[in-house]
């Protein structure tokens, strides 16, 4: 019974259960205030979102631009919780290599997150080839993203120290929380 | 209709008491700041501009995000006491840059316009030093522009090059960011400013690229005098009355092409021709942008004649005609001047 319980414990630490209801969370993308810093102007996190899934056509990414930083501001049209994160990129010396989440920061900026720790942002992680090529699930500390607007993905280097990172596909998995903050979907009764 | 926050940065040192910009460096830079200002809020009613100092003390922001063009005027007057100390523009240019991120509205784009009229000194005269800032600015998603004015204006080394326009380079994404160049001269700050790509964006999208064209920086950087313009006017100001000119300018190069083959097959010859023929044109013949735009003008004008050839072939020739008659009517008048003045000349000597 203990060994179980331990079992599914270190199972969960290392890698979140697939829940039943856990959805994309990308068709709850605010697109209006959706931005990434220093994004190249031809490749942006804009295009590559604005289908509200994850990409699959190859001739759309995002891509730095001045240097191989990029900071990605993903804001929902309502609160959500975030379990999982998958960023694909398909040339590994271009993939983003370690990442910081901050959870709920407007005005962030690359002053304010270059060095940070924990928890200064919610959480560092170095992303394996793994991660980055067969886009394998990343999973994220739960409790830390319980209720989050704003989801703020800093990318701080690539695989192969370029000058550019270029990131193929990105999608967020979790829970929307059970209030309903988006109206734009409501239509009024019929009497 | 750009959607930006735009932060003015100003220079109120010493050298804004000079007086070779009218009526002096700071009350120019202050009509300047006005026009920019009116210009970006009317281009879009979300717009905000906020204004800053850099010299005196050190940079000081005196309006944040504003829609009010009262205190934009209070700002710049109160400044006019204030007049002192040397420019830091690398900090200049950091604090607008915090005082631009933390924008209400964050739909809008960042823009920094920093006003430089006093020589560099110090970290700005850095090219290393502005060059990372640039390359922050740009990372950031903030656009620059500098307009250079009075001492402000760097003697380019051997390859043509000066920190600014470096510093712009590398803060410029897609064409977002802009030097432009006043030098002393009759030409308002403002005038310049109107004309140049700082704001023709927000101006108005309605104008047609071509005629906008030639208020472009080249034009309003490296001319010396007024009226660089092609006509004597500046073509984003009135497009109808630019295009009016280039149009009848066209006609006049039709017909002189037309007549040109019996006359002379030089294009060079033509095109001065042509300048002297078209009173109206206050340019100089022996400019060569000038020149080339000209000769640009003649072979697109010849092409279009081949085109409609059997509609326009009756009418070359009365003024073929007419042309003729005149160069020769005026040959001979000045063959038989000088024929009288030699009988005249001779007729005194037969006298003596």
């Amino acid at each position: 019974m203990d060994a179980k319980l331990l079992q599914s414990l270190a199972g969960a630490g290392s890698q979140p259960p697939k829940e039943k209801g856990d959805v994309s969370l990308l068709e709850f993308l605010d697109l209006q205030q959706l931005n990434c810093l220093n994004e190249s102007s031809e490749y942006s996190l804009k295009n590559l979102l604005a289908s509200k899934s994850i990409n699959t056509a190859s001739n759309m990414w995002l891509q730095s631009d001045a240097d191989e930083q990029l900071l990605l501001n993903i804001t929902f049209n309502q609160t959500v919780r975030v379990k999982t994160l998958i960023i694909r990129s398909n040339d590994l010396a271009k993939a983003p290599k370690q990442i910081k989440l901050a959870v709920n920061r407007p005005n962030l900026g690359f002053e304010d997150v270059e060095d940070a720790d924990e928890p200064g942002v919610a959480q560092i992680i170095d992303l394996s080839e793994d991660h980055v090529l067969k886009g394998d699930p990343i999973a994220l500390r739960y409790v830390r993203f319980q209720a989050v607007n704003t989801l703020h993905i800093f990318v701080v280097n690539n695989h192969g120290n370029e000058d550019e990172t270029v990131i193929n596909a990105i999608d967020v998995i979790g829970l929307p929380v059970e209030t309903t903050k988006d109206l734009s979907g409501l239509k009024p009764k019929e009497q | 209709m750009p959607l930006e926050a735009t932060m003015m940065v100003i220079d109120n040192s010493e050298y804004m008491r000079n007086g070779d910009y009218q009526p002096t460096r700071f009350d120019a830079q202050a009509d300047a700041v006005n026009v920019v200002f009116q210009t970006k809020v009317d281009s879009n009613p979300e717009n905000t501009v906020g204004i800053m100092s850099m010299a005196g003390k050190g940079a000081e922001v005196l309006v944040t995000h504003s829609k009010d063009l009262g205190q934009i005027l209070q700002a710049i007057h109160k400044t006019s006491s204030k007049i002192g100390g040397e420019i830091d523009i690398p900090t200049a240019i950091n604090v607008a840059q915090l005082a631009l991120k933390h924008r209400e509205n964050k739909n809008l784009r960042q823009r920094i316009i920093v006003f430089v009229g006093s020589p560099l000194d110090g970290q700005a005269a850095d090219e290393k030093i502005m060059v990372k800032l640039a390359k922050k600015l740009k990372k950031n998603n903030v656009a620059v522009d500098i307009v250079c004015f009075g001492d402000g204006i760097e003697e380019p080394d051997s390859e043509g090059k000066t920190i600014m326009k470096s510093f712009v380079e590398a803060a410029s994404s897609s064409d977002n960011s802009h030097l432009v160049i006043v030098p002393a001269s009759s030409n308002l700050i403002s005038d310049v400013l109107i004309s140049s790509p700082v704001l023709s964006e927000d101006r108005s999208a309605s104008i047609p690229a071509e005629l906008g064209g030639t208020g472009g920086s080249g034009a309003s950087g490296s001319g010396s005098n007024a009226n660089e313009f092609e006509f004597g006017v500046d073509p984003s100001l009135d497009p109808e009355l630019a295009m009016a000119l280039r149009l009848s300018m066209q006609e006049a190069q039709a017909r002189e092409a037309a007549s040109a083959p019996s006359t002379t097959n030089n294009p060079t010859s033509q095109s001065s021709q042509m300048s002297g023929a078209t009173p109206t044109i206050p340019a100089d013949p022996t400019d060569d942008e000038e020149e080339a735009m000209l000769q640009q003008a003649i072979a697109m004008s010849t092409q279009e004649q081949d085109v409609d050839m059997d509609e326009d072939a009756p009418t070359p020739k009365p003024g073929e005609d007419d042309e003729m008659d005149e160069d020769e009517g005026e040959d001979e008048a000045i063959a038989r001047a000088i024929a009288m003045s030699m009988e005249d000349s001779q007729g005194e000597k037969d006298k003596k």
